[in-house]
């Protein structure tokens, strides 16, 4: 076997003086899965964009098929085979997702794009490769999981062999990361190359060949996937050891926090997309909220925030209504939120990390005095929580953008764990986020439901839901089929039938 | 690395504007028979020139003057302009709101009788609320209707002229003079002048003390906190808590009353009468004041000064050479090009800063 990409001693600084790669060695074959792993911001997406032409190296070289290359933009890249699908997504959501797969190398009739033949196009790759999607249906109204196939089939679709894939499982559900994984499967046997960058260990062990480690911007190791468990690549990652499994000391549920009782909301399209939603949520408990994605699950925690309305129903918080009320009296009220999508709402790019730390508290004291903002003082708080939350970056007023994904989501959390909440509401808290992190958030939400907080979690992962949970509630087509006990009685079988619909619990049946 | 940042900010501003002039000097050695001299009075014209031939004298103190006026309104024009680019919100409604400023003033003027500073006072206060008030209308579309901001504030330009030009002839023309103007405006109500020999008036400390107070609100209170956050992500202002319509509504009233102030240094400072055509399109000029300043209310004093010396040199250029004032119209638009090609000065700046900090990592170890 030789090497399809080989990346040598390629260093990357930044401009602003980080240094995301040191002399990386990086080597790919043909037909292969390679996994690249590491902590966040150990520069596993600044060496891919590297090889796609986004960034450029301060130092190395790039060798494909035996000949050096160089790899000034993407347009090269693409030239040269390689493709990549990005963290953050990069597609036109007002344009349908045929558009968007033949964007930049349109099909032509005559001067005009051939939509039919871009149709036709996106359906036959969507069928060859099993990653199923609408052509005609527009990216703003489609969910993530197929945002993400539509990044796979635009690069395929400009004739793609290597395929970069900068953790594609991170936003999917369960079930769509098989799929996704059927898909790779078909790709690798119809002769293309994979690297897939992924913060779940598991994922490695089930799809990749070989794994290449990363941390601090080196690589720390290189090999077979079947000659290693997921506990050494994790140690090969933090450098100590992880300990995946959480202690819980049993639960002392307090008074009651959160009351939502019959909530309905209607979306624009009509379409009901809560129905009769009744729960509580206690202090000193962790409710989760498990559910294929698309449930009701993201109406559930923007209407519970106030960045919906619901259309019938109520919510009370600490006993005091709160439905209809701005996201700013519901804050004020004591709750947190911290979003699904964190480049939606959660962070502001162009701002800086001391300003997307103080979003929800600037106009209180310390921050304001009689009116007067103080800078200071929100650098101040920035470099505490920078501290207490370990995000890595080059200073508090480092722009957002210049932040790795999982240090972005590591801003969120340290914003909303210190507005001290009452409810904290939690939604996909560790998506994007490393092992080490995803430990410290882990500790850090039992740790508020230790100090008598309420949590709601709402997780696509169902590993992560049953492992912090203490009662389940399982979403299905907009309604609570079921509120479970957790326990070790409560199987991974037993939730997919309430979450697939097969089952219901009595006194749930509504409609 | 924010000092760093300062330093490749003037780079920048230094470079455009040296390629710039350099531009508009080939142009003028092309048009020109005396291209040395006209771009002399260009570059130099704005400048009072100290003479001691009959002892001490300062000369040209009115062209200074000038300059002094023409940035006094660009300023005010470039702070009005800044505030609601800061906060991502296209308003291009400046020059509707100056207009009616102006008219404003004039109604004071001409209308209400009361002493000096009270009388100033008074029309200043009634271009404020004036300028507010316009600014709001837009502002309120767009909160709570989703009204495009660009095509209602164009309309609403309009919509200001006509009723400008409507209340001038109808109302408050002179019917005794033999053009369209208003009466001289009464003594008290006058900007009170500060440099002897020319119309630099009272406004210009106004200007800068304005300058003091948008900087201020960007930069200190909650509010500009807001905006800053409404520009730099809608959806997340929302999300933690900024009622962003209000901030969207405020944004474009509160740079309203510095357009009406703008109004009111043309009526009670400069003209002191209303006239018809006031000063078509100078409520754009604020565009380019806020563009070279990036929306920095600091930055927009040294712009609007700039600014305004390039188009006082230009008026002189213009009496005193065979140039027409074409050339530097060219010379604005190349600057604006320039400083708005942004692709073109990150690169310059990434390169810089991709030097000095490898520089650095490699000092480091
Ligand atoms: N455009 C940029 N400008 C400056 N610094 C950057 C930029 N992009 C990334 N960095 C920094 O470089 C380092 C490596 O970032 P990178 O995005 O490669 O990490 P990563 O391994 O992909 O992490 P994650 O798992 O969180 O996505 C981080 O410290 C990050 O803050
Ligand atoms: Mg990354």
């Amino acid at each position: 076997m030789s090497a399809l990409v080989e990346m040598k001693q390629i260093s990357k600084v930044y401009p602003n003086g980080v240094v995301a790669n040191k002399n990386v060695d990086f080597a790919v074959e043909k037909g292969e899965i390679h996994a690249l792993v590491g902590e966040n911001g150990a520069g596993k997406s600044t060496l891919m964009k590297v090889l796609y032409g986004l960034e450029q190296p301060t130092h190395g070289e790039i060798w494909l098929k035996g000949a050096r290359v160089e790899i000034p933009n993407p347009h090269k890249a693409i030239d040269l085979g390689i493709g990549m699908v990005h963290q953050n997504f990069m597609l036109v959501p007002s344009f349908t997702i045929a558009e968007n797969i033949v964007l930049g190398s349109e099909p032509r009739k005559g001067r005009f794009v051939d939509r039919a033949q871009a149709i036709a196009a996106t359906e036959s790759l969507s069928k060859t490769y099993g990653l199923q999607v609408d052509p005609l249906a527009r990216i703003e109204s489609t969910p993530v999981g197929m945002r993400q196939r539509v990044e796979i089939l635009k690069t395929l679709y400009r004739g793609a062999d290597l395929l970069i894939l900068d953790e594609p499982t991170a936003v999917l559900t369960p079930q769509e990361t098989d799929e996704l994984f059927v898909a790779v499967r078909k790709l690798v046997d119809q002769g293309k190359t994979v690297i897939f960058i992924t913060h779940k260990l598991v994922e490695v062990k089930e799809i990749s060949d070989r794994v290449t480690v990363m941390r601090h911007g080196e690589v720390t190791g290189r090999v077979a996937t079947a000659d290693v468990t997921e506990a050494d690549i994790a140690r090969m990652m933090v450098g100590r050891a992880v300990f995946l499994q959480i202690d819980k000391p049993p639960v002392q549920r307090g008074r009651v926090v959160a009351e939502v009782r019959n909530l309905g909301y209607v979306a624009e399209t009509g379409r009901p997309m809560l129905r009769d939603v009744s729960f509580d949520v206690y202090a000193g408990e962790i409710l989760g909220v498990a559910g294929v994605e698309g449930n009701g699950q993201t109406e559930l925690v923007e209407v519970m925030t106030g960045l919906r309305p619901a259309t019938t129903g109520e919510i009370r918080i600490n006993g005091a209504p709160v439905q209809g009320q701005s996201a700013r009296r519901i804050r004020l009220s004591g709750v947190a939120h911290i979003p699904e999508d964190r480049l939606t709402n959660g962070v502001a790019l162009d701002a800086s990390i001391a300003e997307n730390l103080a979003v929800d508290r600037y106009n209180r004291p310390p921050f304001t005095r009689h009116g007067v903002l103080s800078p200071g003082k929100i650098k101040a708080q920035a470099m505490t929580l920078m501290q207490q939350f370990d995000i890595r970056a080059a200073g508090p007023d480092a722009p957002m953008r210049s932040l790795s994904g999982g240090n972005m989501q590591k801003v969120i959390v340290a914003r909303e764990f210190s507005a001290e909440p009452a409810l904290l509401i939690a939604a996909q808290p560790t998506r994007g986020v490393d092992i080490g992190a995803t430990e410290f958030v882990h500790n850090q939400l039992v740790g508020k439901r230790n100090e008598g907080r309420a949590v709601l979690l709402v997780s696509a992962d169902l590993a992560e839901v049953m492992s912090l949970s203490d009662r389940i509630a399982v979403m299905y087509k907009g309604e609570i089929v079921g509120i479970l006990e957790n326990g070790p009685h409560l199987t991974e079988e037993e939730l997919g039938l309430y979450m697939l619909g097969l089952k219901r619990q009595e006194g749930t049946r509504k409609v | 690395m924010t000092r760093q940042n300062a330093l490749i900010e003037a780079i920048r501003i230094v470079a455009v504007v040296v390629i710039a002039l350099t531009i508009g000097f080939v142009i003028t050695a092309i048009v020109s028979k005396e291209p040395v001299q006209a771009y002399t009075a260009l570059l130099t014209g704005p400048l009072p020139r100290i003479s001691f031939e009959n002892g001490f004298e300062i000369k040209n103190i009115n062209r200074f003057g000038n300059w002094m006026e023409e940035s006094t309104t660009l300023i005010l024009l470039g702070l009005a302009v800044s505030l609601v680019f800061k906060a991502r919100q296209f308003s291009l409604g400046a020059e509707g709101q100056m207009l009616l400023g102006a008219l404003a003033t004039t109604v004071v003027a001409l209308h209400i009788s009361a002493p000096f500073p009270l009388h100033l006072i008074l029309a200043l206060l009634a271009a404020m609320v004036v300028g507010f008030l316009w600014g709001l209308i837009p502002g309120m579309l767009k909160a709570y209707l989703s009204v495009d901001e660009i095509v209602s504030t164009l309309m609403l330009n309009v919509i200001a002229l006509q009723i400008f030009d409507l209340l001038l002839f109808n109302w408050l023309r002179d019917p005794t003079a033999g053009f369209i103007v208003t009466p001289l405006f009464p003594q008290s109500v006058l900007l009170p002048q500060m440099i002897p020999g020319t119309r630099v008036s009272l406004m210009s400390v106004l200007m800068l003390v304005a300058v003091v107070v948008v900087w201020f609100v960007m930069a200190r209170t909650p509010f500009g906190f807001e905006l800053k956050m409404l520009g730099a992500n809608r959806k997340f202002a929302e999300y933690g808590g900024i009622n962003t319509k209000r901030v969207i509504a405020l944004s474009m009233a509160v740079s309203g009353i510095l357009a009406g102030l703008a109004g009111a240094h043309l009526s009670l400072g400069l003209l002191k009468r209303l006239t018809i055509n006031l000063s078509p399109g100078l409520g754009f000029e604020g565009i380019v004041v806020a563009l070279l300043a990036r929306n920095d209310p600091r930055l927009v004093l040294a712009a609007g000064l700039f600014y305004g010396y390039l188009r006082t040199g230009a008026q002189i250029m213009e009496r005193s050479s065979d140039v027409t004032r074409e050339v530097v119209l060219i010379i604005q638009a190349i600057i604006i090009l320039l400083i708005t090609a942004e692709q073109l000065f990150p690169r310059f700046q990434q390169w810089w800063r991709a030097r000095r900090s490898s520089e650095v990592a490699i000092e480091r170890g």
